[in-house]
């Protein structure tokens, strides 16, 4: 159903920005996972104390229980959803739109390949990205965690926590699969595909500081993936993450169709 | 072998309409098995529009088109199969040499050992280790025409294909055009270079501001736009003199020649014919 040779010149594609975004995120988790110290934590609750609005905008909370729930508030909130959402901006716009708009997607269909392979291999390459994203972040949690703090990281709790993650990852790369799939203009593609899920970002934040504002959740979708439930196994958290996933799925399949039945013109 | 009795390359009634006048409108024409056509048109008259439906990236507003009975748009994936295409602008993966483009295209339409690569890069001297992107014009249509020809098609849609080629060149794409062509080839050839049109192609299709205006046999347009003139001499020696001149046919004192006309000006005659339509010709 996919074209082998196209997902290995894809996946080529996707490792440059892999590695920089895999450097970046080593970079944070392992930093924040040393900065876990109840005397640290102490300092940053502080922090939270002094200026709980900014803190509670990138998701930081005070009194994080366990180092989980540490991990929660400082990796969760901010570096582990801009990082592979940027990945995701980039690769979905480059995989269908941006050959549309460079007219070398006729190198592509002028092949007896369907449509529907075409897109389907590109957004396995948009998947497997994502999946290997947070794969490494999952084992570099582990490692960090269990070379510093031995035995204090619960692993099954992480491990539901990250598949979260990944179902909001899969939405999000939904949503830049979709706009590159619909526009053939590379300026349109990332408006879209970069625009919406920044927008919702913006809005979570806005959200996180309370008051009046909370109300904002329910106009994003980061609102469904609930790091702090998912953890303590809360069901309305793994319905939550239910819905990004089923929603990521139905966004792929708009995508495929409307790739499959445009004008190309090229 | 009831694909024989088919036309090739059908076009019924096509219609897409871009609106302000572009587009094509109601396009009808065939191309039978084994025949080279000639499609003749200025730019941002259909040509490209027409050949994007061909090949099944656009949709039809209406009408129809089918290769081999297959429509070109529900079955696309099977007419590609036997398809080779020159894009009017040619843009592959910038990022990558022409080798790798060439190797990624035999993988891709899975040609296996029966890759005609070899043959073709020797023919138009191409060598496509550089990268795409500092490719100039001229090698990158190369590298346009090596990928067309070499999973030896059946049938070839080429949209200007000898555009940024230098005279040798073009003229070895015209041999490699009439050997195909030998070898039972159908061909679809866009063009505006009259010279190619006419040594290769059987029939020519004149389009303009997206309607047909002539469809017709290189032969006959050319019969139909050929005027003779007799011309009487003095004696002999001048007659014959005459006649090696003008590239005459004497017979006594009498010699005969014959002004044809060239398609470029055929295609004045129905381009130009329309004073209102003189900034069409610019």
């Amino acid at each position: 159903m996919i074209s082998m040779t196209l997902y290995k010149r894809e996946m080529k594609g996707s490792v440059k920005l892999l590695v920089i975004f895999g450097a970046v995120i080593i970079l944070y988790v392992s930093i924040i996972i040393s900065m876990y110290d109840p005397e640290m934590m102490k300092m940053l609750d502080s922090f939270v104390d002094a200026m709980p609005e900014l803190m509670a905008a990138v998701g930081m909370k005070a009194n994080a229980a366990d180092l989980l729930g540490f991990m929660v508030s400082y990796l969760y909130g901010f570096i582990l959803l801009v990082f592979p959402m940027l990945f995701c901006i980039l690769r979905g716009n480059a995989l269908i739109a941006k050959y549309v708009d460079k007219g070398s997607m006729t190198a592509l269909v002028a092949a007896p390949v369907k449509r529907r392979t075409i897109a389907l291999t590109q957004l396995s390459v948009l998947l497997s990205g994502i999946l290997l994203l947070v794969f490494y972040i999952t084992i570099l949690e582990y490692i960090c965690a269990g070379s510093g703090f031995p035995g204090e990281l619960d692993l099954s709790a992480l491990l539901s926590l990250n598949f979260g993650l990944l179902c909001l990852h899969l939405f999000i790369g939904g949503i830049c699969f979709l706009s590159s799939c619909i526009f053939s203009d590379t300026k349109y593609s990332i408006a879209a595909g970069a625009g919406i899920p920044a927008l919702m970002y913006v809005l979570q934040m806005l959200a996180n500081v309370g008051g009046n504002a909370e109300k904002i959740k329910y106009c994003t979708f980061f609102t469904l993936f609930d790091p702090d439930g998912i953890i303590v196994g809360e069901s309305n958290a793994a319905a939550g993450a239910f819905l990004l996933f089923a929603g990521a799925v139905v966004l792929y399949g708009i995508g495929i169709m409307i790739f499959d039945k445009k004008d190309l013109y090229i | 072998m009831k694909e024989v009795f088919m036309n090739a390359i059908q076009i019924e009634n096509l219609i897409r309409d871009y609106g302000g006048g572009k587009g094509v409108f109601d396009v009808s024409f065939h191309v039978d098995h084994g025949e080279a056509f000639g499609f003749l048109g200025p730019n941002g008259a259909g040509k490209t529009t027409t050949i994007r439906h061909l090949m099944g990236f656009i949709r039809p507003q209406s009408g129809k088109c089918t290769i081999d009975g297959i429509d070109c748009w529900s079955g696309r994936d099977k007419v590609q199969a036997r398809l080779g295409y020159i894009p009017g602008e040619i843009s592959f993966f910038d990022d990558i040499s022409g080798t790798e483009f060439l190797k990624f295209l035999e993988e891709y339409r899975r040609i296996g050992t029966c890759s005609r690569k070899a043959e073709l890069l020797e023919r138009f001297e191409l060598d496509p280790t550089g990268r795409i992107k500092k490719m100039s014009k001229g090698t990158k249509q190369k590298l346009g025409i090596v990928a067309a020809f070499m999973h030896d098609p059946d049938i070839l849609i080429l949209d200007e294909p000898t555009s940024g080629l230098d005279p040798l060149m073009q003229s070895r794409f015209v041999n490699l055009v009439a050997e195909e062509k030998e070898h039972g080839k159908t061909i679809l050839m866009s063009s505006h270079m009259f010279e190619e049109v006419e040594r290769t192609c059987d029939r020519i299709g004149i389009i303009r501001k997206g309607r047909m205006i002539a469809v017709d046999s290189a032969a006959a347009l050319h019969e139909r736009h050929t005027r003779s003139y007799t011309v009487t001499l003095e004696n002999e020696t001048a007659a014959e003199a005459f006649a090696a001149d003008f590239d005459g046919v004497r017979s006594g004192i009498r010699v005969t020649v014959a002004a044809k006309q060239s398609l470029e000006e055929i295609f004045m005659n129905y381009y130009g014919g329309d004073k209102n339509d003189q900034h069409d010709i610019i």
